[in-house]
């Protein structure tokens, strides 16, 4: 009896331990050092959008520098004029039946429906987020982490940084005090200033424009909580009309009547700097700032939110399910959420366009700590209110009401 | 016949010539400054922060020889881009001219059945649209291996330049006279020596003419290199749409300037041969 | 005689084997795919659904006649305007006058510009906050950008037209520079001592002289702005289109039904382009044996 019980203890210890040895940290790779050594001496090879020089600095210098002297592994950036245009090339390498290894790209950088595109096709490598050594500062219990555009991210993806939806101005030509704080105020500012305001035509590149529209939704129908879950057929048809119907009122009023609208931050940025239009969107929390920097915008821009509904969003790192270098994706994936590195992200002198990935209160080392505390305090005049942002952050919705309002918008409003 | 022009229609052609280079004038000044915004003409600050973006020229303060090579040594884009381009570039011009050699001869001199045909189909790539063939090449590059790959990329470069080389080169033909390599060979010359001293010299200059053609043609292809690259070959021209796009107009300018210096480097060596005195733009009438 | 004709088969194969898999091939996979034939995702149908689709259906009808229709005035726009400024400035240029050395060079620096930084020049010197609009301003004719006219990004194609017209005309020039000097001035003086004028010497002496160059350029330029992607994507408006802008737009979308009518948009391109070329061809041989 006794020899009895210590072998059921015995097997269910091994059992245990057994199971713990074998957690995978992901698929294909046991312990993280065995992702390091196949990382070793490789290449990573990063798809993201290439349109802000400022992003791809900081991703060359931050990244690129680190990932080769303490990791041995070569960057290799492509910039992309939008990020669909990854998601079609691993669709492409799928339908020519290329498996395994064999892919090109190894990070994309995604979120909402490319990642929903990729993902319900199995198009992704993963599970491998939870296993990163610093996925311990992301708020994994946090719907807006792990919901992406309200569908689950189950590790499939790992964050980067954040973005809010808000407006600049120009200090120069227009005062704080005088910038609309709602649709509702916007319409009427829109009326005694004709000719000097447009908005991003929402489509391929402008997802800013699809925003700007969707947050329209919320506020004609009394609020986003309603829109938040999965895609409602019925609740958009009931609200989508009145849109457009706004839409429409305003084009008479609108830079080059409504004839047309600026495809993308571009040509958003080119309109606001160069006097053409007096209001710009940023979704930086550092409002003007990188912008200013870059000298894009002129230095006195500034900015500021409305009230309510202003987007926000985190965006993340995936991996394609044929990635050349899984393991070097892995390693990268994890440096982006050093603290350090997430707090340089913020830090206005590094130019870099978005927010935190990480939840700065799980951080506990000194270093870390400080490097976060310093940015924070220097977020600088650019930027609007950060409790006003707080105040006006809700999440962005299902995926479908993405492609509806694009195509809706271009046969309603711009056809019209 | 009065060979002096009319005052007004020289005042004409100056101003002309000067709406035609202001686009050269406004790549300048947008690249060496920073913040030319609207309604500025002569810039407010001038700056070289558009090189030092793109990683060409060290940061102010830090500007020693060394520290230029460092720079460039650590491989950024545009010197990536710039390196995949003319690499590409002198590939597809060298194995285009190879292979149209023999044919622009057999063109040239020969008569024979469906020489029409074969003209028509070798022309055909000028006509058609590079987009209706290279959609559909793209998922059988993907399944061959190709995508991605330098390979690839010479290989559907030289689909656009084909059609040049072979017209100009069978031009150049077209006005040659075989009679001095027959003389050349009754002179008990063999075939290789009558090739590099005779028919060489002769054709050189139309051989010049198609091979500047080629690396410009090569040197300027947006779609192709894009679709078939996967991103992962990155030349000139990628990088310059992809800045366009990106609003910074100092950047754009500056990467336009590196990207035309070739070009007017090329048109200095060929006003030379083509400003009328060669047959290979000529040629073009008789087809 | 057979090793004759070996030779001629040999010389000729390696170009043509390139363009026939290549161009040809490509544009057959395109033709297939285009036509539904799918079978990495297992599809064998064949039907004309993605033609029907991107010409007939009340999503795309609209975009694609208006795309088709720009895109005919933009071919023939910058086809003719490109070939009359180049033909007045050779003209003019052959004469001697001050500085001619250096404007020659000017009107033929544009060759070998690629389209895509004329396009970007157009930008720069043509918006309604660009060169021309600022010098505008200091001159005190226009107050704010929005006074300027829109040149550049408008709806009618004209900053799509003012690129190609910039660069082709380059093209043009040089072919007429070295056509007018092989020809020499030995028949217009003829003319003009038979009691010819100007426009008599034009119209009737050099005119039918440079026609087949001109003839055989026009035919490349018109082909190649009418399928080009480039220069629309930067220079145009989203709506309406030119249809290369359009199909490469199908053909990226995840929505593999959407490639296929990007594919079929293609063809339909090149199609056109070929009938026009045809047409194009006809008129003139049958203008030629009337003359």
């Amino acid at each position: 009896m006794k020899m009895k019980i210590k072998f059921i203890t015995l097997a269910i210890i091994s059992l245990f331990f057994s199971k713990l040895v074998s957690a995978e940290t992901a698929p294909g790779f046991g312990s993280w050092d065995d992702v390091l050594k196949a990382a070793d001496g490789g290449q990573v090879n990063v798809y993201m959008w290439g349109g802000s020089d400022a992003i791809n600095g900081f991703v060359d210098d931050f990244y690129g520098v680190p990932l080769k002297e303490k990791y041995n592994i070569t960057l290799n950036r492509v910039p992309l004029k939008g990020t669909v245009d990854a998601v079609n090339q691993v669709l492409s390498e799928k339908e020519a039946g290329v498996t395994g290894d064999g892919g090109n790209i190894d990070l994309i950088w995604i979120n909402g429906e490319n990642f929903w595109t990729l993902k319900q096709a199995q198009l992704l490598y993963g599970p491998f987020a939870a296993g990163l050594p610093n996925s311990e500062f992301v708020a994994w219990d946090n719907p807006a982490v792990n919901l992406d555009f309200g569908r689950p991210v189950d590790g499939m993806e790992s964050p980067w940084s954040s973005a809010q939806f808000h407006f600049m101005y120009d200090s120069a030509r227009n005062n704080y005090d005088d910038m609309p704080r709602s649709y509702a105020e916007l319409s009427d500012w829109i009326a005694e200033n004709p000719g000097r305001f447009t908005y991003i035509r929402p489509g391929k590149g402008g997802f800013v424009g699809t925003r700007f529209v969707k947050q329209i939704f919320f506020e004609l129908s009394g609020g986003q909580e309603q829109w938040v879950g999965p895609f409602n057929q019925a609740l958009y048809d009931q609200w989508a009309p009145k849109v457009w119907e706004l839409l429409n009122s305003w084009e008479k009023d609108l830079w080059r009547s409504g004839d047309t609208y600026p495809k993308d931050n571009a040509e958003m940025h080119s309109l606001f700097a160069n006097g053409e239009v007096d209001l710009d969107f940023t979704q930086s929390p550092r409002g003007a700032g990188p912008t200013n920097t870059a000298g894009t915008t002129p230095p006195t821009s500034r900015a500021f939110a409305f009230y309510e509904n202003m987007i926000g969003d985190f965006n993340y790192w995936a991996i394609p399910y044929n990635a050349p270098n899984k393991a070097a994706a892995l390693v990268y994936a994890n440096l982006v959420l050093e603290p350090e590195l997430q707090a340089a992200q913020v830090q206005p002198a590094n130019g870099f366009c978005c927010g935190w990935g990480i939840s700065t209160a799980k951080v506990s080392d000194a270093a870390g700590k400080a490097a976060i505390a310093d940015a924070q305090n220097n977020l600088g005049d650019a930027a609007e209110d950060q409790n006003i942002l707080a105040k006006a952050l809700v999440s962005d919705i299902a995926a479908e009401y993405q492609d509806l309002i694009e195509a809706d918008w271009e046969a309603n409003v711009l056809l019209k | 016949m009065n060979n002096n022009l009319k005052k007004i229609n020289i005042y004409a052609i100056y101003l002309g010539a000067f709406i035609l280079i202001l686009p050269l004038i406004a790549f300048f000044i947008n690249a060496f400054s920073f913040r030319w915004f609207y309604p500025q003409i002569i810039p407010k600050e001038l700056s070289l922060q558009a090189w030092v973006r793109l990683k060409l020229i060290p940061k102010p303060g830090q500007r020693t020889f060394e520290s230029f090579l460092d720079l460039w040594a650590s491989n950024p884009t545009v010197i990536k881009a710039l390196i995949n381009s003319l690499t590409i570039g002198f590939i597809v011009t060298v194995v285009s001219i190879i292979i149209a050699l023999p044919a622009a001869r057999v063109l040239g001199l020969l008569n024979f059945r469906f020489k029409k045909l074969i003209i028509f189909i070798m022309v055909s790539p000028t006509i058609l649209p590079p987009i209706a063939f290279v959609l559909g090449l793209n998922i059988n590059f993907i399944s061959l291996g190709f995508s991605g790959s330098f390979f690839g990329v010479c290989l559907v470069h030289l689909v656009p330049i084909m059609p040049y080389v072979v017209l100009t080169m069978t031009g150049i033909f077209a006005n040659y006279n075989p009679d001095f390599e027959h003389q050349a060979r009754t002179l008990g010359a063999n075939k290789t020596k009558t090739f590099f001293l005779i028919t060489l010299p002769a054709i050189a200059p139309g051989m010049v003419v198609a091979a500047l053609f080629a690396f410009l043609v090569s040197w300027s292809q947006y779609l192709l290199t894009f679709l078939i690259g996967a991103g992962k070959i990155m030349t000139l021209p990628l990088l310059v749409f992809s800045t366009a796009s990106s609003g910074n107009p100092a950047l754009t300018a500056a990467i336009s300037i590196i990207f035309i210096f070739p070009a007017i480097l090329i048109l200095f060596f060929t006003s030379k041969f083509v400003s009328g005195e060669s047959g290979a733009t000529s040629g073009f009438g008789k087809i | 005689m057979g090793g004759e004709r070996l030779k001629i088969i040999l010389s000729l194969t390696p170009p043509l084997l390139i363009i026939i898999t290549l161009f040809f091939g490509g544009i057959f996979y395109g033709l297939l795919q285009s036509l539904g034939y799918q079978p990495a995702i297992g599809k064998y149908d064949i039907n004309f659904s993605a033609y029907y689709n991107v010409m007939f259906s009340e999503r795309y009808a609209r975009l694609f006649w208006t795309g088709l229709g720009l895109n005919l005035w933009v071919s023939f726009a910058s086809t003719f305007l490109a070939a009359v400024f180049a033909l007045f400035a050779a003209l003019a240029i052959r004469k001697t006058f001050f500085a001619k050395t250096i404007c020659n060079f000017i009107y033929s620096l544009n060759l070998p510009m690629p389209h895509l930084v004329v396009a970007v020049g157009m930008i720069f010197v043509f918006s309604q906050s660009g060169l021309l609009a600022r010098f505008a301003s200091q001159l005190g004719f226009i107050n704010s950008p929005g006074e300027f006219p829109v040149l550049v990004r408008d709806k009618y194609g004209f900053g799509i037209i003012l690129a190609y017209i910039w660069k082709e005309a380059a093209f043009f020039f040089i072919i007429l520079m070295s056509v007018l000097q092989s020809l020499g001035e030995n028949f217009e003086e003829l003319a003009q001592s038979l009691g010819a004028n100007k426009w008599q010497r034009f119209r009737y002496v050099i005119l039918p002289l440079v026609m087949p160059n001109l003839f055989s350029a026009s035919i490349i330029v018109f082909a190649f702005s009418f399928g080009a992607y480039e220069v629309p994507a930067l220079l145009g408006v989203i709506y309406p289109q030119m249809l290369p802008v359009m199909a490469f737009e199908f053909f990226l979308n995840p929505d593999l039904n959407a490639r296929s009518e990007g594919m079929a948009l293609s063809i339909i391109i090149a199609l056109i382009v070929m009938i026009l070329v045809i047409i194009y061809f006809w008129l003139t041989q049958a203008k030629i044996r009337k003359d």
